[in-house]
C-alpha cells in the first residue's frame, strides 16, 4: 500500500486538546482518494507530573433476538442460533498536566522573600493506550460468524471511551495538583527561595457552566 | 367427483394462503405499532477501570506531533490474498525529563540566571493510543500475533516520521522560548538556556 496524500501542520500555539487548535495546513501530494497520513506538529509548554496505569477489561456478549410488536403484544424471543462473547484487556496511561503556555508576570506574586506561583488547574489526557491482543478471548456459536476486524476497533473504542468517562473518579486532578508542587518547589528553590516561603497555589479557570452554576447559587441564597 | 374434490382442495388451500398473506401484511405494514426484528446488541458491558499504578513524573513538552498511519499486511494464496488495513493513531511529545536535570541546573547571581536542560527527545515510548485505532479493511483470518505486527509497523513509521532532527530542534528552540519566558515572569533579565550534549 503506497502512501497516498500527506499533510503536515504546524502551528505556533498551545499543543492543548483538539478543540483549540488552530492548525495551518499544506497538502503536498495526492495519489489516491483516501489520506493516508495526516501529522498534526504543535509547539506547547505542559508539564506533566502525575502518570496513571489503567487496565479495563473490555467485554461484549450478543445475543440475536428476534424483537418487536404484534397486535400491541411485545415480542422479545432470543433465537437459538448461538452467542458471541469478547473479552478485550486494554492498558491506558492518562498523564496530568500544568499547561504553561500562558505563564506571565501574573502568575508571580511576591511579598518580601515570599513567592507564590499561581497556575491553572491541572488537565487530563489519555496519552497512550494498548490492547493486549494475545491475551483477547472470544467465544463464537457454532452457526454464528466470527467478530471481524472492525466490530473488535469499535468495542476497544469503546472502551477508550468508558476510561476517559471514568477519569473524574481516579481523583487524578487532586494528585496532579500535589505532584505539580513536588517538581516546582525544587526548581524554585534552587533560585534561591527557601522552601517554606513558596507557595504554589491554583486559579480555578471558570467555564460558561461554572459561571451559570455560580449565578444560580447567588440567586437562591437572595 | 374425485377431480372435483381435488379441485376443491386447491381451492380452500390458496384461500387460506392468500388470508395468511393478507393478515401478516395486515399485521405488519397496515398497523403502525407492528414490527419485528432481529436486533442484536452493539455495546459493551460495564467493567471496572483498575488502577494499576500512580507515579509522579517531571516532563516538560514543547513539541506535540500527532500523527495517524495506515498500516496494510498482505497475505498471498493460490487463488486471492487476504488483506489486513488499519489506521493507527499516536501522539509523540518531545521535550525535556526533568528527572534527569543535574545538580545546579539552574544558577542565579542578581538578575541573571542559567539553565541547563537535558537533552530533548522522546517523553514517552508508548505514545500509540491503540484502543482509537480503526479497521479499514479486512479480508481473510488474521491472529494476534499479525495485529501485534501491524502494531509494531506503525510505531516504527511514526518514529520514523516524528523524530526528525528538524522536529527536535523545533522542540528545542521553544524550550529555549518557554523557559526565557518562565524565567523572565520570575523576575530574571539576564537569562541564559543551554542543553546538555
Amino acid at each position: 500500500m503506497r502512501f497516498l496524500a500527506v499533510v503536515a501542520v504546524l502551528s505556533g500555539s498551545s499543543c492543548s486538546g483538539r478543540g483549540d487548535r488552530q492548525p495551518s495546513e499544506t497538502a503536498y501530494q495526492s495519489v489516491d482518494t483516501v489520506p493516508m497520513l495526516i501529522m498534526q506538529i504543535q509547539k506547547c509548554s505542559r508539564l506533566y507530573t502525575t502518570e496513571y496505569k489503567v487496565h479495563k477489561i473490555v467485554t461484549h456478549e450478543d445475543v440475536v433476538k428476534l424483537q418487536g410488536a404484534l397486535l400491541k403484544q411485545s415480542i422479545d424471543i432470543k433465537l437459538p442460533v448461538g452467542d458471541r462473547k469478547v473479552a478485550i484487556p486494554i492498558d491506558a496511561t492518562l498523564k496530568a498536566y500544568i499547561d504553561f503556555s500562558n505563564f506571565s508576570e501574573k502568575n508571580i506574586e511576591r511579598h518580601g522573600q515570599k513567592i507564590t506561583i499561581l497556575l491553572p488547574d491541572p488537565k487530563v489526557e489519555l496519552t497512550s493506550s494498548k490492547v493486549n491482543q494475545q491475551e483477547i478471548r472470544s467465544f463464537v456459536g457454532f452457526v454464528r460468524s466470527g467478530f471481524t476486524d472492525e466490530e473488535m476497533t469499535r468495542y476497544e473504542r469503546q472502551g477508550r471511551e468508558a476510561i476517559i468517562q471514568s477519569i473524574p473518579r481516579l481523583g487524578i486532578v487532586d494528585m496532579a495538583r500535589e505532584s505539580a508542587a513536588r517538581v516546582l518547589v525544587p526548581m524554585v528553590q534552587q533560585m534561591g527561595y527557601r522552601e517554606e516561603d513558596i507557595t504554589v497555589a491554583y486559579r480555578k479557570e471558570f467555564k460558561p457552566f461554572d459561571v451559570s452554576k455560580f449565578l444560580e447559587i447567588v440567586g437562591n441564597g437572595k | 367427483m374425485e377431480n372435483k374434490r381435488l379441485n376443491l382442495q386447491l381451492i380452500v388451500k390458496a384461500l387460506v394462503l392468500v388470508v395468511i398473506i393478507i393478515v401478516l401484511w395486515w399485521l405488519l405494514f397496515t398497523e403502525k405499532d407492528n414490527h419485528v426484528g432481529l436486533e442484536v446488541n452493539d455495546s459493551i458491558g460495564v467493567t471496572p477501570e483498575q488502577i494499576q499504578s500512580i507515579r509522579d513524573v517531571g516532563e516538560w513538552e514543547f513539541l506535540s506531533i500527532s500523527d495517524e498511519e495506515l498500516v496494510d499486511t498482505v497475505r498471498k494464496g493460490l487463488f486471492t490474498d487476504d488483506h489486513l488495513v488499519r489506521i493507527y493513531y499516536g501522539t509523540l511529545r518531545l521535550g525535556v525529563d526533568l528527572r534527569k536535570t543535574k545538580k545546579g541546573w539552574i544558577k542565579t547571581q542578581g538578575d541573571t540566571v542559567v539553565v541547563t536542560l537535558p537533552k530533548v527527545g522522546l517523553l514517552d515510548k508508548d505514545f500509540i493510543d491503540e484502543a482509537r485505532t480503526k479497521a479499514f479493511y479486512e479480508s481473510g483470518k488474521w491472529t494476534a500475533r499479525d495485529r501485534e505486527a501491524l502494531y509494531r509497523k506503525a510505531r516504527r513509521r511514526m518514529l520514523a516520521h516524528a523524530l526528525t532532527p528538524q522536529n527536535l530542534q523545533s522542540a528545542e528552540d521553544n524550550a529555549d522560548v518557554q523557559f526565557r519566558r518562565m524565567m523572565k515572569a520570575m523576575g530574571y533579565n539576564n537569562i541564559t538556556v543551554t542543553f546538555e550534549k
